[in-house]
């Protein structure tokens, strides 16, 4: 059964499109209330690393392991490089960077279908108020602004299609919807036909532009805005096609992220974070493992690990760590009960992710699990206290920032949820 | 169904006899040599023995020790020994039929982690073990003392057989290659390939030679796994490859039901010629079926045991038992029995066959 | 003083008033305008559109692709102050209308899912005889097909039947469409509970569409054909917030639940299937042909045929979004929807005659530009024109004749195949979003921008815009330009930036190819204002 999604709840679409029409007003703060504090953060220039492993990791064989328990596996827990902390044995790379990391065991969602699970997580799962919330990336694309990288704010990196996800933006406008990079390629078309120079370009894109601005003179605003923010965009990509070579990279950079598509995606995420861009998903599917779970875990896990680690260790060795706050975790984790099949199933009760840097605290475990790994003991965090936190981290208030949809005042995180303190240094 | 098909369906047809119920999930079933114990590898890292000679079959103390899961358990034919492999890497050794059986000798790091199997060589010297770390080791079954490695896989080792002949032994990989190794000199002798039996889907490496088994002369080599399409639920059709051994050529290949029903897990070549086979699929799915190499289908088929994982066939050729699981083992959240989350188990369903 | 555009609606406003009083009702081109002005508020209209944007707009709507530059020439120089009207006629008896109304047609109701020959051809043959929209909702619902003629019309259910992936066939999925695209309602939040906002749409309403579907499968999609099995059981549902267990046989929203008669086991078949023949047989009691039977007689029906047909000419509903006809989300003009769909039964649903109607009135014919002095556009006012989206089809047809290559590539239906499926790849919605309004993506920007494909069309061919504007003086390239590519002559400004620019550049053709270019990439060009 197809459960509808609360953001299909909404009294009609017209508020969305409202704000699509609003929202197209320029990239700036113009819809929070509290312009200065944007204007503060824009200085700091801190970015984010959110790894998304679509369908649902095992907490049990990564992050919360119960080895020799009734559902604990078969796999062994391993020592960190912070006494006291264990992980599962499929992490050995990423057990040698737990110094740097915060593990959350403690999470307990609401959501056990994938199909409402991903957006509803990815949104902060708000209050319901009648609205399309943004994903966590548009939200941080609204709230940090682009940057200085000369590249859209909010870009992700995933295996099979890309395009312009504009979904992901709800009642915050499709300028800060998500640019897909699929298979991690840049998009089709973006490379000038071989009888166009650079300086036709530049004079048929003016012409272009003289156009609309006539075109535009006694017309709504919209479409010449919209039409004029994916040209831009267009040949801002253009201007930074280098950055999607990864064989300009040292063969050693691309031995340590790993020879796979995870690897050489994290690669990518890794050059984009150092070209400055804010938000930067990177996407790993496959993870929904109704079936074969262990030997899913043992075979694409220490993929991620591979990838994972050399991630933390160059953003530390790059000075990186203090200014992005990385992220990682799925839309839930998986039922500690194993099932005929040999898997596991959709588990929101008692999961965990891992995070990272910009103020995170180093080397600590949040929360815990019982001993067999099927609830949580200590407070239950929903995603809603992680938005509280990330949020914070970034420097943006989570309790006096607010969006503001046309006239709408709408919080930023849900208001039932709190700050988790012990995860900010 | 052919005259042929109807004779053996007549002489062998499987009769349920009992069941017996675990409190947990079984990796693994077999009976020892004697007749008298059936042995069971769990997900609680124990051995359950039960006493099988009886009219009611009693449950011995277990072996306990392992960690993990017991992954594969062999009998040695001196009717004494058991030995014993975890998915922590460890091997042991067991004075099965004593009442509180003290561990003969063991070795902790075996492998390191998952031993997927281990097999027994038909003079009862030499053990077999392989594993996730890539490796295939040779071992004396009398003391545990490691008498050869047999690296060039790169890849998870799932299944190890020894041929009837003692003169080589077989391995299967996730990959589905099965390399043949000549004992004496530690070398790959010859591949078997059973590459359908392996997908790389998105990051995910998919299927694996589960199990490899060799008719009774050593004439044909079987592999058992899936036929992948698809990774994370995994899909896929169960599937048993039969090799000619000399020539290392497929001569039949036999699947059964379709995509959502698996792997085959576990299977054995009975003496008249026919394959017996176990599978487990999407939860509730499972097959136990006997079928005869180059026919279309399986003389007997029995689909009401949900996910059979293992099937064990007792010495006297007339018995047989399968772990299954226990129905509505899967749902996505919170799902409590009188408030208690409860786990599954794996039912273990004792059959006789009709000519018995 | 009054401004034109505000003494423009008053008069409008006694037309309205005068015609009630008399007998012979004034066609329905002028009662749209009156009831449309009524609802204005003293709001400024925007002044009727010149005849370049009007011939542009018309053809862009009613044969999907813009004139060719002779046409615009030749609509320009005339004098009749008829010829708007001739024109709506020419373009609605003109070959290229079937070919637009199919393929508006395909995209609404398949939503990008696929495409098969067999419904094309079905649409096609449809709109070329006018068929009227009752009796192609009866042959596309009834599920079978009984004639070559209809053969492809099974594809609406066919395609929506098929596995996606890994998962099962969409019957919720399938239900929401038939609820959509036939009566206005999107139901899906009503699958699991009565909606939570939306007081109209119950729980019971879904279920009881649901139901006409629980025995319906795919047959062989080749064909495309589906079949029915007996039905035999009612849907049972419980409310995600309650506990009672309710049960339904199949009901359309709004009207009485279905006598399902009990037959014996075997004997449910007036036709029995045919395997073989890949026949699914025929049912002696179908659920299919009575929602065919029924759907067209709800009153939701005729006013959701309007108010898309509408939306096809105005570029939004009179109830918008589409798909939700619903108390709480009322009609803009509530008696200009209910004048629509009285009119639209009284005329045997007649299509063309409806668009004709449409496009007479002013309200079609206003401009796009808001009227002086005002900033704000109220889309839900219909006094300025939308700017509605262009569909990738419709761009398709438009760049070739903008750039003179529409005939050229005709000759070769491999050519149109491979082009349109670059332009749909571009510029089409992924599937099961339905496209309403212009939203300009960068997939589409970077095509125009430098895919090859758009390039080639620029390279001089005889003929051609490009050849031909290389053949022209300097001062006279700006008309040929314009006329061509955008349906208008340049103004005085536009004039000299051509003749400037030209005059810069030493490759000439060069130069003519990126002033065509800027404009084709253009949002003028883009949208159909």
């Amino acid at each position: 059964m197809k459960l509808c999604k609360p953001w299909e709840h909404n009294l009609s679409r017209r508020q969305w499109l409202g704000s699509v029409a609003a929202g197209l007003g320029g990239l700036s703060f113009g819809n929070l209330l509290q312009p200065a504090v944007a204007d503060q953060l824009k200085k700091k220039n801190k970015q984010v690393l959110f790894i998304w492993l679509d369908g649902g990791i095992s907490q049990l064989e990564s992050w919360d392991p119960k080895p020799g328990t009734q559902f604990g596996g078969p796999l062994r827990a391993i020592p960190t490089s912070v006494p006291g902390i264990h992980i599962s044995e499929v992490l050995p790379k990423t057990a040698r960077q737990m110094h740097h990391l915060a593990l959350v065991r403690s999470l307990c969602t609401k959501d056990n279908s994938h199909s409402a699970g991903v957006a509803r997580i990815q949104r902060g799962d708000p209050k319901n108020r009648g609205v399309t919330y943004p994903f966590f990336g548009s939200a941080v694309a609204k709230l940090l602004g682009p940057g200085d990288s000369g590249l859209p704010p909010y870009i992700w990196i995933k295996p099979g299609s890309g395009g312009f996800k504009h979904q992901d933006a709800g009642f915050l406008g499709p300028k800060y919807g998500c640019l897909a990079f699929g298979d991690g390629k840049p998009p089709e078309n973006l490379v000038l036909p071989n009888s166009i120079s650079e300086e036709d370009n530049q004079a048929r894109l003016l012409l272009r532009k003289k156009l609309d601005q006539r075109y535009a003179a006694r017309r709504p605003k919209r479409s010449v805005e919209a039409t004029g923010f994916v040209f831009d965009m267009a040949e801002q990509l253009r201007k930074r096609l280098d950055l999607f070579d990864l064989n300009k990279l040292p063969e050693k950079d691309r031995e340590r992220y790993g020879n796979h598509d995870f690897g050489r995606h994290m690669l990518l995420a890794r050059r984009f974070l150092e070209a400055g861009v804010t938000f930067v998903k990177v996407n790993s599917y496959g993870w929904d493992t109704h079936g074969d779970n262990f030997n899913a875990h043992m075979n694409m896990v220490p993929k991620f690990d591979q990838a994972f680690a050399a991630m933390i260790e160059d953003l530390v060795a790059r000075g990186m760590l203090d200014n992005v706050l990385v992220i990682c975790m799925s839309e839930f984790g998986r039922t500690p009960r194993i099932n005929g099949h040999v898997g596991r199933d959709h588990w929101p009760e008692a999961w965990s992710l891992v995070m990272a840097g910009c103020g995170a605290k180093r080397g600590v475990v949040v929360g815990k699990t019982n001993d067999k790994g099927t609830f949580v003991t200590t407070e239950e965090y929903d995603i809603g206290h992680m938005f509280h936190t990330w949020f914070t981290l970034l420097g943006i208030d989570p309790n006096k920032t607010e969006y503001d949809n046309d006239g709408q005042p709408l919080p930023i995180a849900h208001p039932d949820c709190h700050v988790v303190k012990e995860l900010i240094a | 169904m052919n005259a042929d098909a109807k004779t053996l369906a007549k002489q062998f047809q499987p009769k349920q006899t009992k069941v017996l119920k675990p409190d947990r999930q079984l990796v693994t079933i077999r009976f020892s040599p004697c007749g008298k114990y059936l042995a069971g590898g769990g997900f609680d890292s124990i051995i359950r023995r039960w006493d099988v000679a009886a009219t009611e079959p009693v449950e011995l103390p277990p072996l306990k020790g392992h960690g993990g899961w017991v992954q594969a358990i062999v009998f040695h034919p001196d009717k004494r020994r058991l030995f014993s492999v975890d998915s922590w890497g460890q091997l042991f050794a067991w004075p099965y039929a004593d009442k509180n059986p003290q561990r003969l000798w063991s070795v902790d790091k075996a492998h390191d982690g998952w031993i997927r199997d281990v097999a027994i060589s038909a003079d009862g010297k030499w053990l077999a073990t392989c594993g996730f770390d890539q490796m295939v080791r040779i071992w004396s079954t009398d003391n545990g003392k490691k008498l050869g490695e047999l690296a060039g896989h790169g890849c998870d080792v799932f299944s190890v057989a020894f041929h009837p002949s003692g003169q080589s032994v077989v391995s299967g990989d996730l990959k589905g290659v099965v390399k043949q190794w000549d004992l004496k000199t530690n070398k790959v002798v010859k591949e078997f390939d059973a590459r359908i039996m392996y997908k790389l889907s998105r990051l995910q490496d998919v299927g694996g030679v589960r199990r490899l088994a060799f008719d009774p002369l050593g004439a044909t080599l079987g592999c058992a796994g899936t036929q992948p399409t698809v990774g994370a639920n995994v899909q896929g059709t169960p599937t048993i490859l039969l090799f000619d051994w000399q020539t290392g050529k497929v001569k039949h290949k036999m699947t059964i039901g379709g995509n959502g029903d698996g792997f085959v897990f576990d299977f054995h070549f009975h003496p008249a010629g026919f394959v017996m086979a176990v599978t487990s699929g999407n939860p509730g799915t499972g097959k136990f079926f006997f079928q005869k190499p180059g026919d279309a289908k399986p003389f007997f088929l029995a689909t009401n045991l949900p996910n059979c994982h293992a099937l064990a066939v007792h010495p006297d050729g007339k018995h047989l038992a399968v772990s299954a699981t226990n129905p509505g083992s899967n749902g996505n959240g919170r799902q409590l029995k009188n408030n208690q989350y409860v786990g599954n188990f794996s039912p273990v369903h004792l059959f006789e066959m009709a000519g018995a | 003083m009054i401004r034109p555009a505000v003494r423009f609606g008053m008069a409008l406003f006694v037309v309205g008033f005068l015609w009630s009083s008399t007998r012979a009702a004034p066609p329905l081109s002028e009662r749209i305008d009156a009831l449309v002005m009524a609802k204005a508020n003293g709001r400024a209209a925007s002044p009727l559109a010149d005849d370049a944007e009007f011939l542009r707009r018309a053809y862009l709507d009613l044969a999907g692709v813009i004139p060719s530059v002779q046409e615009a020439r030749a609509f320009l120089d005339d004098t009749d102050p008829g010829k708007r009207a001739k024109m709506i006629d020419k373009l609605l008896s003109g070959p290229d209308y079937p070919r637009r109304m199919a393929e508006f047609f395909h995209v609404m109701l398949m939503e990008r899912r696929g495409d098969h020959a067999q419904w094309q051809e079905y649409l096609h043959s449809s709109f070329a005889q006018n068929k009227p929209w009752d009796q192609m909702a009866r042959e596309i619902l009834c599920g079978f097909s009984d004639s070559k003629e209809t053969r492809g019309a099974p594809f609406f259910y066919s395609k929506r039947l098929e596995r996606y992936g890994q998962n099962p066939a969409d019957y919720p999925g399938l239900t929401r469409d038939v609820g959509r695209m036939f009566l206005g309602i999107d139901l899906q939040c009503a699958q699991c509970h009565n909606h939570v906002h939306i007081k109209d749409y119950k729980q019971a309403d879904y279920q009881g569409l649901f139901a006409f579907f629980t025995n319906v499968y795919l047959n062989d999609p080749k064909m495309p054909s589906i079949g029915e099995r007996p039905f035999t059981k009612k849907v049972e549902f419980v409310s995600v917030f309650g506990f009672t267990k309710k049960q339904t046989g199949p009901r359309v929203p709004g009207m009485k639940e279905i006598e399902v008669p009990n037959y014996k086991q075997g004997e449910e078949y007036a036709r029995k299937p045919d395997n073989k023949k890949k026949d699914p047989g025929r049912l002696k009691f179908s659920p299919l042909s009575k929602l065919a039977e029924q759907v067209p007689q709800s009153d939701a029906f005729a006013r959701n045929a309007v108010n898309r047909l509408w939306f096809l000419m105005m570029g939004r509903g009179i109830v918008h979004p589409l798909d939700l006809h619903h108390s709480k989300n009322p009609p803009s003009h509530p008696e200009l929807l209910d004048l629509l769909a009285k009119e639209f039964v009284a005329h045997k649903y007649d299509i063309k005659w409806l668009l004709g109607e449409i496009a007479r009135s002013q309200t079609y014919q206003r401009s796009s530009m808001l009227p002086e002095n005002q900033k704000v556009f109220q889309p839900e006012s219909f006094l300025t024109a939308h700017e509605k989206l262009i569909g990738a089809e419709q761009l398709m047809w438009s760049v070739l004749q903008a750039t003179g290559e529409l005939e050229r590539t005709r000759q070769f239906a491999a050519g149109i195949d491979s082009l349109r499926s670059l332009f749909v790849k571009a510029f089409a919605n992924p599937p099961k979003e339905p496209e309403i309004e212009f939203n300009p993506s960068l997939k589409g920007a970077l095509f125009i921008l430098n895919n090859n494909a758009v390039q080639q069309l620029l390279v001089p061919r005889p003929g051609n815009l490009v050849d031909r504007l290389s053949k022209l003086p300097d001062d006279k390239v700006a008309e040929e330009l314009y006329l061509s590519v955008l349906t208008r002559l340049p103004t005085a400004d536009e004039k000299s930036e051509v003749e400037d620019y030209l005059a810069q550049k030493t490759d000439r053709v060069k130069a003519l190819q990126q002033l065509a270019w800027a404009l084709l990439a253009s949002t003028e060009f883009c949208v159909n204002h």
